[in-house]
Parts: C-alpha cells; sequence; structure tokens
C-alpha cells in the first residue's frame, strides 16, 4: 500500500527510484551524519557523565551505608564501654565511701575513748584528791584525838592530869611523829630530856 | 525485478522502487526522503528519551532510568569494557552508546506501526556510521603506535620474512576495505532483506485474500506468517544494533591493544 | 519465467554462510551447555563468529544488487 502512493509520489523511471540499493543518497549520508555527531555531542557532554555519577553514587551508597552501620555499631561500643566504666567508677566510688565512713568510724571511736579514758583518769584523780583530803582530815582529827584519849588514858593511870605538860611538851605529837616514821624511842614524860634537842 | 514470476500477472512483487520514498515533490541527489525523516525523529526520540531518564539521577531508579541503565551497562560492560579492555574503554563508551541506541531505535522503526521503515535500509545511514568507526579506530591506532608503528603493528610478530608483505596485504584489505564495508553492509542487508520480506508477505497476503477461492487461505497463513518475521525481525534487529557495536568495540580495541 | 540470474547467485552465496552460522551456534551452545558459566565469556564471540561468517552472504546480496542490471 505504501509502495504505491511512494511509487506515485516519486515519478516512474526516476534515478533514484530503481537506482541499485547500495548506492548511497548523498543527503541521506550527510544528514545520517550530522543526526549521529548531534546525538554523540550530546551523549558525551550529558548523558553518559550523569549515568556515570549515578553508578559512582549508588557504589557510594552502597559503601556509605555499610560505613555508617560500622559507625553506629561503633557507637553502641563505645557507649557500653563508657556504662560499664561509669558502673567501675561507681563502684569504687561507693567502696571509697564504704571505707572513708569506716575509717572515720573507728576515729570517732578512738576519740570517744581517748575522750572517756581521760574523763575517768581526770575523775579518779579528783576521787583520789578528795580521798587523800579527807584522809589527811581524818588524819589531822585522829592526831588529836588519839593525843587527847591516850593523855587522858595516861593521866587516870598516873593519876593527875598530864594535859598542860604534853601540851607543852608536844610529846604526843612527837610520838606520832616517830611512829609514822618508824622509830619509836621510849622517853618518859616529865623528866628526861634526850629527845629534846632533836625535836628542835 | 520480478521474484515471484509465476504468480498472477497484475500482482508485482515489492522491489527496490519499495525503498525510494521522497517527500514534499522533490527529487534527485537532495531530495528529503522518509528515512531522512525517520532519522530525524529517531534522533530526537534518543535525545529526548536519554535526557528525561537520566535527570533526576535517582539512586533507586524509575522504570525509565532503568531501562536506560539496562542498555547503558550492556554497552559499557558487555561491549566496551570486555573487548576494548577495562583500561582504555571509558573514552569509547559515549562513542558506542550512541551508536548502540540510535541503530537499536532506528532499526525498530521498521516494525513500529506508523513508523513501519527500517532506516538503515537506506545504505547512506549505515555508511555514515561506519565511516565515523572506521575513521576512529584508525585514528585511535595511530595515535598510540605513530603513523608507522601503526601500519607495522598490522603485522602480527614471529611471521618469515617472505609472508610478511602477503600478510601485509591481507592485512591491508582487511583492515581499509573489508572491515568497514562489511560493517556497512552487514547493517544495510540485514534491515533490507528484513524489511522486504515483510513487504512481500504482506502484499502478497493482502493480493490473495483479495483474490478469492483456496487463495483466501493462503492469504490468512500468510498474513501469520507475516506477524511471525515481524517478530522475528524484532530480534534481528536488536542483534544487529549489538552486531554493530560489538564490531566497533573490536576494531577499536584492535587498533589501541598493545599486540595488533 | 522471467527474473534475474544474480538471484541465483545470491542463493549459492547464502549455503556457504549458512552451514558456517549453524555450526558457530551449535558450538557456542555445545559449550555453554557443558560450562554454563562460560556463557558471558563465549556470547561476544559467537556474535562475532557469526557477523564474520555472515559477511559472505551480505556481499552475495549486495552484488546480487549490483550485477542486476
Amino acid at each position: 500500500m505504501q509502495a504505491v502512493t511512494v511509487t506515485a509520489e516519486g515519478g516512474e523511471g526516476g534515478f533514484w527510484a530503481t537506482a541499485a540499493p547500495i548506492i548511497p543518497h548523498p543527503l541521506e549520508f550527510f544528514f545520517g551524519l550530522a543526526c549521529f555527531a548531534i546525538l554523540y555531542v550530546i551523549v558525551k557532554q550529558k548523558v553518559v557523565p550523569r549515568l556515570e555519577q549515578i553508578y559512582a553514587e549508588r557504589t557510594a551508597a552502597i559503601e556509605g551505608g555499610m560505613n555508617k552501620a560500622e559507625e553506629a555499631q561503633a557507637q553502641a561500643q563505645a557507649a557500653l564501654e563508657q556504662y560499664q566504666a561509669q558502673l567501675v567508677e561507681a563502684r569504687s566510688e561507693a567502696a571509697r565511701i564504704r571505707e572513708d565512713a569506716k575509717a572515720q568510724g573507728a576515729q570517732i571511736i578512738a576519740e570517744m575513748r581517748e575522750h572517756a579514758a581521760s574523763e575517768a583518769a581526770r575523775i579518779s584523780e579528783t576521787a583520789h584528791k578528795q580521798i587523800e583530803a579527807e584522809r589527811q582530815q581524818a588524819v589531822v582529827s585522829l592526831r588529836g584525838d588519839v593525843g587527847r584519849i591516850s593523855t587522858d588514858l595516861a593521866s587516870r593511870i598516873v593519876g593527875e592530869s598530864l594535859h598542860e605538860e604534853t601540851r607543852q611538851k608536844g610529846i604526843v605529837e612527837r610520838f606520832l611523829a616517830e611512829l609514822e616514821s618508824g622509830d619509836v624511842v621510849r622517853e618518859k614524860v616529865g623528866g628526861a630530856a634526850g629527845s629534846q634537842g632533836r625535836d628542835a | 525485478m520480478s521474484i515471484v514470476a509465476a504468480a498472477p500477472t497484475d500482482y508485482t512483487a515489492p522491489g527496490v522502487e519499495e525503498f525510494w520514498q521522497p517527500l514534499f515533490g522533490t527529487d534527485g541527489p537532495w531530495a528529503i526522503t522518509r528515512p531522512i525523516l525517520l532519522m530525524l525523529v529517531a534522533t530526537g526520540l534518543v535525545v529526548w528519551w536519554l535526557l528525561a531518564t537520566t535527570k533526576k539521577k535517582a539512586l533507586v531508579p524509575s522504570r525509565g532510568q532503568m531501562g536506560t541503565e539496562a542498555v547503558y551497562g550492556l554497552v559499557r560492560n558487555g561491549i566496551a569494557k570486555d573487548l576494548i579492555g577495562s583500561k582504555e574503554f571509558m573514552r569509547f563508551v559515549p562513542l558506542l552508546f550512541a551508536l548502540f541506541t540510535t541503530i537499536l531505535v532506528n532499526n525498530f522503526f521498521g516494525v513500529i506501526p506508523p513508523f513501519s521503515f527500517p532506516t538503515f535500509s537506506r545504505i547512506g545511514f549505515p555508511i555514515a556510521l561506519s565511516l565515523i568507526v572506521w575513521i576512529v579506530f584508525h585514528v585511535v591506532g595511530m595515535r598510540k603506535h605513530g603513523f608507522i608503528g601503526y601500519w607495522k603493528s598490522l603485522v602480527p610478530a614471529g611471521l618469515p620474512k617472505a609472508m610478511i608483505p602477503a600478510i601485509f596485504f591481507l592485512e591491508l584489505i582487511t583492515d581499509l576495505f573489508t572491515r568497514p564495508v562489511t560493517l556497512a553492509l552487514r547493517l544495510f542487508g540485514n534491515m533490507f532483506a528484513g524489511h522486504i520480506l515483510i513487504v512481500l508477505f504482506i502484499t502478497g497476503g493482502w493480493y490473495m485474500l483479495n483474490s478469492g477461492g483456496v487463495l483466501v487461505v493462503a492469504g490468512g497463513v500468510t498474513w501469520i506468517f507475516a506477524f511471525v518475521m515481524t517478530l522475528f525481525e524484532l530480534l534481528v534487529e536488536f542483534l544487529q544494533a549489538y552486531v554493530f557495536t560489538l564490531l566497533a568495540a573490536l576494531y577499536i580495541g584492535g587498533a589501541v591493544a598493545d599486540e595488533h | 519465467m522471467t527474473g534475474n540470474i544474480a538471484i541465483l547467485g545470491y542463493g549459492l552465496s547464502a549455503i556457504g554462510p549458512g552451514i558456517g552460522v549453524g555450526l558457530i551456534f551449535a558450538a557456542y551452545i555445545n559449550g555453554v551447555a557443558r560450562q554454563p558459566e562460560a556463557r558471558g565469556m563465549l556470547q561476544p564471540i559467537a556474535f562475532l563468529g557469526m557477523a564474520i561468517t555472515e559477511a559472505l552472504a551480505i556481499f552475495g546480496i549486495a552484488l546480487a544488487f549490483v550485477f542486476k542490471a
């Protein structure tokens, strides 16, 4: 059908209508060159760079995804390590606090003990002093009493009052002092003056 | 020329006139022919398609971009990388990709209804493309080996001295003549013969359907065969685009190879 | 019977390439059947062989038109 119209248009008997098909038609040849040149330039300038860019980007994206995953894993690992470090730190902190508390407690106890000991020492010292004072007092009063009583006794035995003489001569005091020091010298009441020199 | 000589007298088998389709009443060597228009349409279509599908540069491709990438991958990795070598092939990928796409679309015009004419059945177009390939592979070869070195590299090393002139002559003919001519003629011949075959089946079938009688059945069968041949043509058209690009890559690869 | 003797010449010139292309694809199919993983490597070689073999038939059809007149 095509053939009919075309043959009619092309005209019968024209050279190109019946020419051997291996003779190139000049305009077709040059037009083919021109068209291909345009196509080539566009493909070279635009299409191939774009496609290469897509290739490269896709490769990069795949590699980038892998990198990202690795990064995330590394981050998780780092976080885990950090947690563990913190945990260890907290544990050591707790141990330290416990240790401190223990040390502090021991110190407090030691202080208290010391305090108590010093207090006890003080109390006992006071008590000692008081006892000493009382004893002194008792000695003083006893001395007086013993002297009077023994003079009384001696007076009764002698039959007369010796109070004045003993008081004058300080016999009782001397005796008591001798008694305390351990060497008792028997002496005569109202006579001997042998020991008087010692008193002076 | 009447191939079907025994046919009834008023049937004329399709011949070379079928391929002369001037438009707008022009004639002669500078006539604007229908194949020229088809070439224009095909080039525009290819340019538009390639630019449109690669515009977004999406990492997750749309269907169109996926198609373009598949074709590009075939040319880049299946043809250029294999035959030119991974060192220098990127220089020639645009050329091969442009060759493949333009031949493929123009060939498919042979079976796509509104066009129904394979552009490359007009020999001017295949000659133009093979001329480009021919110039390219000689120029890159000379650039690589030097002018003298290139011609020297035609003869394989280690031949007996006496054989060198004969082999050189043969290689010269192959390089200068056989390769470009067969490259152009192969594409032209396949498209030409395929188109004439389809036209023959369709017009012959139409004639038989109109003749009445037993011939109506034969006409029906012929039209079924026309359909089958169209499918076969589809395969051949793809194959010819592939083979043309493959051979172009092979010639370029041979020219830039260290051992010719 | 009218016609052109050149078309017979083309028919004759197609015999050789026909057999050749058949042999090439037979070898290709054999190779792929034995080693399916070699398919990618064999495919360009097979088509290359086909293209080169086919060149003779192409010459035939071109020359048929050249010597038609």
